[in-house]
């Protein structure tokens, strides 16, 4: 079957509670919280921003970078998985 | 450790959120690595009604590496082993990323068997057959989904009854009168309907059968 969709209308909308932006697609830790690998809070836990607009902490980007199967891209985006220079 | 946080977060996720329809739990409280999960099989495919259980072992460095995933239930289709249940699936390989999790692995496999992909098999003979076959796929697929997936068994109707359904109460001999003359079956009973012909009769009078050829000559 094969369906032709003619109209398409995008309903926006906002959320106050939009997890998706300030948790960390990797480990589900609030950005205000360290990752799971720091075990103490005040630990050095940088939030790392991709050019593509995906946002990590530095840990755990970097884990996911190393395994081999990453081959350099972002988790979301599938873009290669560089940051800005701050 | 970090594993485990992130995996009993998924858990909790998914029993809080029933509407997914993806569902699992641990096999053994002491091993929160092996789960098991489950979904209903696809509406409008030959697995609809039937239940999935999924073999869920979560590696070490998990979510870094893919869960290995396994159908328990026994499955007829070109993607899944039919001895196994070993997934042929990119998202579950090659595709993986940390970000997806075991809910949108559940959801990636029920979307695989709305969509299977024959030319690129895990099963050689069960894809030979929907290519070759598919209507002798399409029902052994069912007929496997009622023994192991516990689908109901929503057969198709018989031809008696589909005969029975397509004449609506009008006898067959009386269809048959005008079938004979070339129309329809289903032309035959909607003339009779219009006609006002009353269900069950035998035979008509000729000013009546007149009518009733007349409606089929004007639907033509
Ligand atoms: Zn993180
Ligand atoms: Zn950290
Ligand atoms: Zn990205």
């Amino acid at each position: 079957m094969k369906v032709t969709i003619k109209t398409y209308n995008a309903v926006a909308y906002w959320r106050w509670d939009a997890p998706s932006d300030d948790v960390c697609g990797i480990c589900r830790v609030q950005f205000d919280g360290t990752c799971p690998n720091c075990r103490f809070p005040g630990d050095d836990c940088p939030i790392l921003n991709g050019k593509c607009g995906h946002s990590f902490h530095l840990h755990c980007v970097n884990d996911w970078i190393q395994t081999e199967s990453s081959r350099g891209l972002c988790p979301m985006c599938r873009q290669k998985f560089e940051f800005e220079a701050e | 450790m970090a594993t485990k946080r992130r995996i009993l977060k998924e858990l909790e996720d998914m029993s809080r959120d029933r509407s997914s329809g993806m569902q699992a739990e641990v096999v053994d409280s002491d091993n929160m690595m092996h789960l098991r999960g489950w979904f209903e099989g696809p509406p409008d495919t030959p697995y609809a009604g039937g239940t999935y259980v999924v073999d869920i072992v979560l590696p070490d460095n998990y979510p870094f590496v893919p869960p290995k995933m396994r159908f328990e239930t026994r499955v007829w289709h070109p993607n899944i082993s039919s001895q196994t249940g070993a997934i042929c699936l990119d998202t579950l390989s090659a595709k993986w990323s940390p970000v997806l999790t075991i809910k949108t692995a559940l959801l990636s496999l029920q979307s695989l068997l709305a969509a299977p992909e024959p030319s690129d098999p895990q099963d050689a003979e069960v894809a030979q057959m929907m290519l070759n076959d598919p209507a002798r796929f399409d029902a052994k697929a069912r007929e496997w989904a009622t023994r192991y997936a516990g689908a109901g068994d929503a057969a198709p109707p018989s031809e008696a009854e589909k005969r029975r359904r397509e004449l609506d109460g009008y006898s067959e001999s009386l269809v048959e009168g005008f079938t004979g003359m070339g129309f329809e079956t289903r032309a035959v009973v909607s003339a009779l309907r219009g006609a006002g012909v009353k269900r069950g009769v035998e035979s008509l009078a000729e000013d009546m059968a007149g009518r009733v050829v007349e409606r089929l000559i004007g639907g033509m």
